[in-house]
């Protein structure tokens, strides 16, 4: 299993562009990715989940990422959020 | 019983749901939003309404799963399992939620019809926003036979997109 802790850097939190970025690079890898804040996790194969979240500037969400390709999602997802 | 089970697997065996025009207006293809996230399809595939009232309904019965801070979309999952995702404007998450109003909570249930959101048109236009409205089926993939009815005038609850449910 491989963690990345990511401080919301978007001062409109995680709205539709920012998590359908996400969303589409989750879907290019079979492991699991998991977005967790506070006590809810969200499953970001599913745009709504990752917009449900309600995440806004500031807060820091854990994205866990357990399978075969662990790795490669990891740093995938990583550059996407490190982008902006 | 017979005839209710008829109606309801008509063409090809699935159960085909309507997903209903949340706003009035003019509806249109995908292709015309001025956006790549909607005119590539990327987040689904749907229709865009360019509204002529600034009012957004539910479009189906479900639970209002996404109700953003800043008012300017919403999704909704259908009972049927369908997320319906409407963002009203382009660009429009940088207004802060400045001319628009909700009127229900996320995680609130909500029946075809309910008001769900006012803006208002002109002032949120006159801000330099263009106000085409897109109604995305988020799990897309989940659909393959998906309809949409674009090139007409809609009134609310028109329907817009019809799915086949295969559950």
């Amino acid at each position: 299993m491989k963690e990345y802790r990511y401080e919301i850097e978007d001062p409109m939190g995680l709205h539709a562009r920012p998590a359908s970025m996400i969303f589409m690079e989750a879907g290019k890898y079979s492991c699991s990715i998991e977005a967790c804040w506070e006590l809810q996790k969200a499953d970001c194969k599913s745009l709504l989940a990752i917009m449900g979240l309600g995440a806004r500037k500031g807060d820091v969400i854990v994205f866990r990422f357990e399978g075969e390709d662990e790795e490669a999602a990891y740093y995938a997802i990583r550059s996407v959020l490190d982008k902006k | 019983m017979f005839e209710t089970w008829k109606k309801h697997f008509k063409r090809g065996g699935g159960k085909r749901e309507e997903i209903l025009a949340p706003v009035e207006g003019m509806a249109v293809s995908l292709n015309e939003v001025n956006d790549p996230a909607f005119n590539q399809e990327l987040l689904g595939k749907g229709i865009a309404v360019i509204p002529s009232k600034g009012r957004i309904v539910a479009p189906v019965d479900g639970v209002l799963t996404v109700m953003f801070e800043t008012k300017h979309a919403v999704s909704i999952t259908a009972d049927n399992g369908a997320e319906v995702m409407i963002h009203v404007g382009l660009d429009t998450v940088k207004l802060k939620g400045e001319g628009y109003r909700s009127f229900k909570k996320q995680g609130e249930a909500v029946r075809a019809g309910e008001l769900l959101l006012e803006f208002d048109l002109d002032e949120i236009r006159q801000k330099g926003y263009d106000l085409i409205t897109p109604v995305i089926i988020l799990n897309t993939a989940e659909y393959p036979n998906m309809e949409c009815h674009v090139g007409k005038k809609v009134k609310e609850l028109e329907p817009i997109i019809e799915l086949q449910v295969n559950k």
